[in-house]
Formats: structure tokens, sequence, C-alpha cells
């Protein structure tokens, strides 16, 4: 072949294919962990499917019977997804009000021109190093700090605050504020490095001429810095949300699986655990799962049309 | 191609060469895995086959027996974990390669039943473990299938009994010998007289109610799943009525889970309950802190049969169905319930109660064998005359869910957290969503 066909077959070469391939794996992987378990979860709810003992049950098409019994009341008189969710808003609400208050003072000192922070490095790897110990664990840490026996409790016993133990993984209170706490000091450090990047992103010469013309801080902040964050803000408020609702290892743990007291602190995810843990109810499980789907898609759905507004 | 040629030429001549150098024996019989896969939920088991079954350990996961590397694979039980992995590993055991497959696994008296009624477990008499004459009875039979097929054997016994401090029973009942203690302590009616007068005299009668639990529930007379229904039994009320007059008494020193540290801190010299329930295992397993050199009572302990025979727990081999290993299956079974030499340490050096009557009833014989745990006393001579009384009945594939659930939801009524209906309530909506099968009323 001589040299000029060769060359005219290259110029006909489309760049555009290299893109897709290199996008090839990402989707292959999507849809093998995640479309393929996703679609079988959403067939399996419509399955009667579990184990009893080492029998494997089903599974029988039951159509939406898995979804009925999960809206009909159980013995103690309530709907318990319905009580679920309400529990599981709650426990992130406690945590993520604090969490946002906390995370947007430390962005606007940290990224302050006029405060000038030394060692912001230092204090950005402290305030992110809780997110790197894994949940279980951190659980787990405080589950045995605050025992009966637990060193809180002899530091409450011996410097005579009470006289009798204070039992804080019995009382619906406690438990709901330490489950609160933690997701607190996990997840406050990752949403001050985030809201610092929004900060940052906005151009500095508008913080210039607010400050020449002579507005406060708080004006500042109102008038320039929120507006001009909210996108950003609207991101990581919805993300906290969604991981909010997936709310599962922390609780779990502290509470032994049960949600003491009187199932308050029993997330929508542990509920779902409940139906896999023993029986592997993966008709049930699904239901709940399904739920949950449309939950976070609904969230998700809200956040992409945010964005797409500004 | 020529790459392709080459490569395949290179495979052939490797597996030519491999073939010639097998040695040829027609004379064995089926060549046995050379690794043999031992699943547990905790090392108890373990610590005794590596002293007394294999040659040489390798690691803490691994050890030698002949050519045969013993390797254990463990998991917690909390929350079922150890169950979830070993029912996954089970049910794939058909599609497993041979040094994978389960060949032998361990379990317990709460969930032994969904595993011999299964055929995830095989006949261990056609592995070769068929004298079981020295066995107690029960064990026999709680690894038996419905048809009378043996699946496992346990290597202990475990008839428990009361555990009293000898220095808060000499203070609350002026002895501490066990003959004169059992007297006082023999039904419930002196029992509960005896937690007012240690009431008085500044002591608790329990740690936490959740103790007593096996007591009453190892003498029900209905199972917990009667015809597919939750069924609550007499002793199992009897047993709530019972932990919440000692919490409301405060004849209990609290209301902790039986594997809290709140409970077993009662165990150091500074505690002030006086009975503990437990078997022969519970001295080594769950007493580390009366047995603590500084803070601990060792010693200062006695055993007696207490209000009501009964027994807790209790660890079997069964031999998983499928295995590549069938003699070193019924081998190591054979060494912990019929090898004389083995039974005997398992009783003088661990504490053990064996599952082997011959030794034990030398043991108990034997006047000059004592346990300094218990202060000299022969817990052996108590025990064997406790295993004597062991039922194991009106068991069912959901006594464990059953059994930790009552305590759990039960424990926040008894911290006063919700009312008892409230707890009951909350009980039977975790058995409906844990187990579809149960109805729930």
């Amino acid at each position: 072949m001589d040299k000029t066909l060769k060359s005219s077959e290259r110029k006909s070469i489309s760049y555009a294919k290299w893109g897709y391939i290199f996008i090839i794996p990402f989707f292959i992987v999507y849809a093998i962990f995640t479309l393929y378990p996703q679609i079988l979860t959403i067939y399996n709810s419509f399955f009667e499917y579990y184990r009893d003992g080492l029998n494997i049950i089903g599974p029988n098409f039951v159509g939406l019977g898995n979804y009925v019994k999960l809206f009909t009341p159980n013995l103690s008189g309530y709907i318990p997804i319905v009580k679920y969710t309400i529990n599981t808003v709650i426990l992130w609400f406690m945590g993520a009000v604090p969490q946002f208050i906390i995370a947007m003072l430390l962005a606007l000192f940290f990224t302050s021109t006029r405060l000038n922070i030394k060692g912001q490095q230092f204090f950005k790897t402290v305030i992110y190093m809780p997110n790197l110990i894994m949940a279980s664990a951190f659980s787990m840490l405080f589950f045995a700090m605050f025992s009966m026996v637990g060193p809180v409790n002899q530091i409450i016993l011996s410097s005579g605050w009470a006289d009798q133990p204070i039992d804080f993984l019995a009382m619906k209170i406690t438990v709901r504020s330490l489950i609160a706490l933690m997701n607190f000091l996990m997840w406050f450090g990752n949403t001050t490095i985030l809201l610092m990047a929004g900060i940052q992103g906005i151009d500095e010469s508008l913080f210039e001429s607010a400050r020449l013309d002579g507005s406060s801080s708080t004006q500042v902040f109102f008038h320039i810095t929120m507006p001009l964050l909210m996108p950003i803000f609207i991101y990581v408020f919805i993300t906290s949300m969604i991981g909010g609702i997936q709310m599962f290892d922390v609780p779990q743990v502290l509470t032994n699986g049960i949600g003491t007291p009187n199932n308050t602190s029993m997330t929508l995810i542990m509920y779902l655990n409940t139906f896999l843990g023993i029986s592997k109810n993966y008709g049930m499980a699904g239901a709940v799962s399904v739920l949950l789907f449309i939950i976070t898609a609904i969230l998700s759905i809200f956040v992409f049309k945010t964005i797409r507004k500004k | 191609m020529k790459k392709l040629l080459s490569a395949i030429l290179a495979v052939l001549m490797i597996v030519s060469l491999a073939a010639c150098t097998k040695p040829v024996e027609p004379d064995k019989p089926a060549e046995e895995g050379k690794v043999f896969n031992l699943w547990t939920w905790n090392d108890e088991f373990w610590g005794f086959l590596v002293k007394y079954y294999a040659d040489e350990k390798v690691d803490d996961f691994t050890v030698k027996k002949g050519d045969v590397t013993i390797k254990r694979t463990t998991y917690v039980s909390d929350n079922m974990a150890y169950q979830d992995a070993l029912d996954a590993a089970l049910l794939a055991q058909s599609t497993a390669a041979a040094d994978d497959k389960v060949d032998m696994f361990l379990a317990e008296a709460d969930y032994i039943i969904k595993y011999t009624n299964s055929d995830v477990t095989a006949d261990v008499k056609a592995m070769g473990v068929t004298d079981f004459s020295n066995t107690y009875q029960y064990t026999v039979q709680a690894a038996s299938d419905a048809n009378g097929v043996v699946k496992g054997v346990s290597f202990q016994c475990c008839p428990s009994a009361l555990i009293y401090r000898r220095s808060i029973a000499k203070a609350v009942l002026g002895t501490d010998d066990p003959t004169e203690v059992q007297s006082k302590l023999d039904s419930w009616a002196k029992f509960d007289a005896v937690a007012a007068d240690a009431k008085a005299a500044g002591y608790y009668m329990i740690a936490t109610p959740m103790d007593t639990y096996r007591v009453f529930s190892n003498n029900v007379s209905s199972a917990w799943v009667e015809g597919g229904k939750l069924n609550f039994d007499a002793r199992i009320s009897e047993w709530m009525d019972h932990a919440e007059k000692y919490v409301a008494e405060g004849y209990a020193a609290n209301a902790s889970g039986v594997w809290d540290a709140e409970k077993t801190n009662e165990m150091f010299a500074t505690g002030k309950s006086m009975c503990f329930f437990g078997p022969a295992w519970y001295f080594n397993f769950c007493m580390g802190n009366a047995q603590d050199p500084e803070k601990g009572c060792f010693g200062d302990w006695a055993i007696c049969k207490g209000p009501e025979a009964h027994f807790w727990g209790g660890t079997w081999m069964l031999a998983a169905s499928g295995t590549d290993n069938p003699t070193m299956v019924a081998d190591i079974m054979n060494t912990f319930i019929n090898n004389a030499d083995v039974c005997e340490k398992l009783v003088r050096n661990e504490a053990q109660f064996s599952n082997n009557q011959i030794i034990n009833n030398k043991l108990a014989a034997d006047t000059s064998y004592g346990n300094d745990f218990l202060g000299g006393q022969n817990d052996v001579t108590v025990f064997a005359e406790l295993a004597k009384d062991i039922r194991f009945e009106h068991i069912t594939p959901y006594d464990q869910g059953c059994n930790e659930g009552l305590q759990k939801y039960f424990q926040e009524f008894l911290k006063g957290e919700v009312t008892k209906d409230t707890a009951i309530a909350n009980f039977k909506d975790y058995i409906k969503t844990a187990y579809p099968s149960v109805t729930v009323e």
C-alpha cells in the first residue's frame, strides 16, 4: 500500500471513540456492581424470598405484598418504617445542624484574609482526622467510654457530680445525642473543607469592594458569601442528608443492633439489617431498599435541579 | 502463533513431568486433603486442639498434624456474624475447591439443630466415630438429626452450677460449705429468702437477672416455637417476674447483659454479688476478673447445684458434608471423647468437665483432686451429679434469636426505659421481623 492512502485513512480516524473507550471501565463496573444489584433488589422486592434455618423459602411472587406488610402497623401499634424514618431524620438533624454551623464558621475563619490564621494545613488535617476512623470502631470506642463502668462514668462519680453512674446507653436523649455527636465529629471536617473550597471560589475582589464600601462582616456574609456559596452549600447539605438516610454503623454498634431504648434510635438501614441478619429476607429488605432508593432519588433530583439553575 | 504454540508445548511438558514424578500408590485408599478447615467463633476449642492434638503450631490460625495443615476460620458470634459466614460457606461447599471446603465446624446448643437437621452435616458413624458409650447421652442426642443420625460430638458436657463467693456466703449464710449452702438454696423459695438476707447484709444475691435466665429456660415444658407460633412457656414468664422482682427489690447488682463489663466487674474482690451461674467453661472463659492476680479473688469461690439443674451452652464439633478429610474429622472427634489421656488433661489442666463419663467419675471419686480456683473443692463431683439431670428438650432452630432477643428487649424494661408490655411487644416485633416463618400474635 502506498503512503498517500495511509495518510488519508488516518485523517478519517474519529478521536471521539477513544473518549468512549476510556469511559467503558466505569460503565462496566457501574453495571456490575451498582446497576445489576439495584435491578435485582427491585425485582426481589416483589417476591417472598428468605431462609428458614438453612432452607431457602421462595422466591414466590407476591406482587406488592412486601410493601403492604411494610406499611402494616406492628404489635406495638405503629408502622415501623414510619417511626424509623422519623428516627433517622431526627438523628441526622441533631448531628447536621451543629455540623453545618461549626463547619461554616471554621470555613469562614480559615478563608478570611483579615484573620489570616496560621497553621491552616495542620488544623485542616486535624479536623478531618475523625473521618478516617472506621465508624464502627469509633462507635465501639464511645460504647466503651460511656458504658456504666466506662471512664466517663468514673470521672462523674469520682468528681461527685452524681452518686450513681449514668446509663448513657439506655436513655433516649443520651443515646441520640451520642449518635449525633459521633456523626458530627466524623463529618464536620469534611464539610468544612468543601465549604472552604466554595468560599475560595468566590472572587476576592467582591469581598474587598464590600469592605471598602463599609459593610460589616455580617453583611458580607449574608449578602455576598452566602448567595454565591449557595450551590455548593446546597450540594453539601443534600449529600449530608443522603448520607444521613443511610445512617447505620454508628447506632448499630452503639445500641447492640436494637436501637435502644424502645427502638428510638433504630434507623432505616438498621431495620433493613434486621430483615437480612438472621433470615436473609431479600424480599422485605428489597422493599425497604426500594423505598430508600425513591427517597434518595427525589433528593438527588432536587440537588441536580438546584445546581443546574445557577 | 509461534508464541502460543510454544506456550502450549511448555504447559504440556510441565504436565507430563508432573505426571512422571507423582508416586503411584495403588494400595492407599482415596487420597485425603492436605488442608483441614475448622470453623469456630472463638479460640477456646482451638487452644485444646493446639495443645492436645496438633503436632506443631505454625501461628494463631494454623497448626500441623502429620502432613495435614489445620486452619481455623473464626468469626465472632455477635449479631449472627459466625452463622452468616458459615452458612454461606456451607451452602457453597459443593462448588468450593477441596482445600477450601469446610471439614469440621463448631456449633453451640442454641443453634446446633439448624445444622444437624440439614444436609450440610454428615453422619460421623460412617467416618469412624462409633463409640459413644463414654459420652453423656444428651450430648449425642443434641448432635443427632430427627432420624437419630449422629452428626457430631461435643468435647465437653455443660451442666451449669451455682457459683458462689465463699466469703459472702459466710457473711450471709454463716457457712461456705457447698453441702450446707446447697441445702439453703435448693429451691427458688429458699433462694429468694436468702436474697433478702443478702440485701440486709449489704450484698447482692446475683449480679444481674440475666444470669438466672438459663436456669429457667432450660426447664421449660414447651418450645419457643410450637406449631409455627411463638410461644411463651410458663417458665419464661416466671423468669420475667423473677427478674423484675430482683431488680425492684435490689437483690441484683444491676440489669446488665450476661457478657457486660458491668456484670463481670462484680467478680472482682470488691464485688458484692454472691451468686453466678455457669458450667465448667465459665471459670476460665468468663471469670477472668475473679482470677485477676491483683484485683481478683482466686480461691474464694465454690459451686453447688442451686435451685434447679440446668445446662448452658456447650460446643459441638460437627462434620461438614463434602469434607475431604473424613479420617481426620473422626480422629479429632474420637480424641476428644474417647482418648482417656486427653480427656483427663482437659479436666485437670483446663478446668473443663469432659464428655467422658469414665474420666469424670474417676476424678469425682478422687479425693486428692481439687480445683484451686474453687478453694480446693472437687467440682467434678458436683458436675457429675448435675450431668445426670440435663435435659436437651424443646429445642428449636429459633432459640438463639429468642433467647438473646428476649434478654435484650427485657433489659430495657429492667432498666426502667419502657413498660413490661412494651418490652414484650418489642421482642415479639423483633421475632416477627427476624423470623418470617414464625407466626407472632
